[in-house]
């Protein structure tokens, strides 16, 4: 005779929960799975311009031109000059209508006394709120100039230019 | 006693759950393992990437002579497009290879897909390209639909270098300081021994077996010197004037400390015509100009040479004219440079360009 030792009663409920889990399991599953590889192209899109937008800017326009337009803006620290002209590279189509990437650089640089780590803003097209989705592209640039502002002598310093780039 | 019915057993219990944690495993697996033929989105953007890096950062095929330098006749041996000026300078294009590129002889698709797109799937595409400073867009393919694959490059495109030989080089050179004569010589030395030398950048270099080069020579008229009183009388212009011939443009190049001649010139503007005419040419006005195509050196295999580009002229009546080395070939130093200095010769200088690529 079956006593009812490990005896299960209401096969019903096990099934329907069982039902729900694999329904749950496999929508949450589905939903992970696009949403990085979507994100994935438009951050790759972005660096690629980010990138480039450096490059030019670090590209002199003829060969009697000793300092190119990103170095002169560093030596300078003309953060204005460099707004007008990474803007205007960044966000230029074939089109009519330009694009619209928000961007905000910096420059760092060692320093020698104490191998610490300096920042200097240039400029941002808007600030960093902490949610927003961006992408991080860099150029080292060597500059001739007094780093930090209190060095004695400008000496010819390699500077990492950062700009982080995002969309709204 | 217990009724039976409903019940079961916990093996089977334990035995559907390991079934069903096994069926979740599969099946969860699926999307992942079709994700790669299921969205077209990702293709597209992928082969408008690679699209991109080809004209963006690549010279092309054939280097030597250069894709663009092929004629419509032979345009079956371009392997690949590519607009950089080289390899070891992306982002940096070619003014000659974006002109042939968005030349009307290329069909779309056919001739643009099996050189640029490539892939066996027949893809829609569009391939713009901006010229900032001169602000002319220039593209070919379909107008872009609602979803396409996508990516923008930035780039500089390299400008021509050229010389402009007129009234003030002519008298800062002496170029006029002639007896009067009836034939003239005057000669343009392009050492590209000296050219890839001192500058090696290619984004900088004048290389004329890589890039097109222009010489124009103006104010021609203004080497003459009047004599309206002489008999028969030289004047510049009005009834009598002094007519002027363009007799032969011969090309020498230096081999082992001689000068030999390799070939004649057949394609000079004149007066600023669109079209080139063949010497000799009667009736010059005032200009002449040679827009001289890479494959020219390149036929000559003096890539790098130096080369004397010499043209003969025959005033009538005898008269001084442009003249600088009065026999070329006793005579080669006396030839007007083309190289890197600023008053001789407008240097290459890069513009500001984006370049668009859309796949669908």
């Amino acid at each position: 005779m079956v006593t009812e030792g490990g005896q299960l009663y209401t096969i019903e409920g096990v099934a329907a929960a069982l039902i729900m889990l694999t329904t749950a399991y496999l929508v949450v599953g589905a939903t992970a799975v696009y949403t990085p590889g979507d994100a994935h192209i438009s951050d790759m899109q972005m660096e690629i311009l980010g990138t480039d937008a450096l490059k030019m800017m670090d590209t002199p326009q003829n060969f009697t031109d000793t300092k190119s337009p990103l170095r002169q803006i560093v030596e300078t620290d003309d953060g204005s000059k460099f707004w007008l002209l990474f803007n205007n590279t960044l966000n230029n189509k074939t089109g009519a209508y330009p694009d619209h990437i928000h961007f905000t650089a910096n420059y760092s640089y060692r320093v020698p006394s104490d191998n610490s780590i300096n920042s200097s803003f240039l400029n941002a097209s808007r600030n960093l709120t902490g949610g927003e989705h961006a992408v991080r592209v860099t150029k080292w640039v060597i500059v001739t100039k007094k780093l930090p502002p209190s060095a004695a002598t400008a000496q010819d310093r390699a500077v990492l230019v950062e700009v982080l780039l995002w969309r709204d | 006693m217990a009724d039976d019915s409903g019940n079961l057993s916990i093996d089977f219990l334990v035995g559907f759950t390991i079934f069903m944690l096994a069926f979740i495993w599969v099946a969860s697996m699926v999307p992942g393992m079709l994700i790669g033929l299921q969205s077209r989105t990702i293709d597209y953007d992928a082969v408008a990437y690679r699209t991109g890096v080809i004209l963006v950062e690549d010279p092309g095929w054939p280097a030597a002579p250069a894709w663009e330098s092929y004629p419509d006749g032979q345009k079956d041996q371009i392997i690949r497009f590519g607009l950089a000026v080289s390899k070891d300078s992306p982002n940096i294009l070619s003014e000659d290879k974006l002109n042939r590129f968005f030349c009307s002889t290329f069909s779309y698709p056919d001739d643009y897909h099996s050189r640029a797109i490539f892939g066996d799937y027949n893809y829609f595409f569009n391939i713009s390209v901006l010229d900032e400073e001169r602000n002319q867009m220039r593209s070919v393919g379909d107008v872009l639909p609602d979803g396409y694959g996508y990516i923008r490059r930035l780039v500089k495109i390299k400008g021509l270098s050229n010389t402009t030989i007129g009234q003030s080089q002519i008298e800062k050179h002496h170029y006029n300081n002639t007896e009067n004569v009836s034939t003239h010589e005057f000669s343009v030395v392009i050492n590209n021994t000296k050219l890839l030398g001192e500058v090696g950048d290619p984004s900088y270099q004048i290389d004329p077996a890589r890039d097109t080069i222009i010489i124009n020579i103006t104010d021609l008229r203004s080497t003459i010197k009047e004599f309206p009183t002489a008999s028969p009388k030289i004047v510049r212009n009005g009834a009598g004037r002094v007519s002027i011939t363009l007799d032969s443009i011969k090309v020498y190049r230096w081999d082992a400390g001689t000068l030999s001649l390799v070939r004649t010139y057949d394609k000079p503007y004149i007066d600023g015509r669109n079209t080139p005419d063949t010497p000799p040419i009667g009736g010059i006005e005032d200009n002449v100009s040679l827009i001289i195509d890479p494959r020219v050196f390149d036929i000559m295999k003096a890539g790098y040479s130096q080369v004397y580009i010499n043209y003969t002229f025959t005033v009538n009546p005898d008269c001084t004219f442009l003249n600088n080395t009065n026999n070329l070939l006793a005579n080669p130093q006396g030839s007007f440079s083309y190289d890197y200095f600023p008053e001789n010769v407008t240097q290459p200088r890069l513009r500001d360009g984006v370049v668009e690529v859309a796949v669908w």
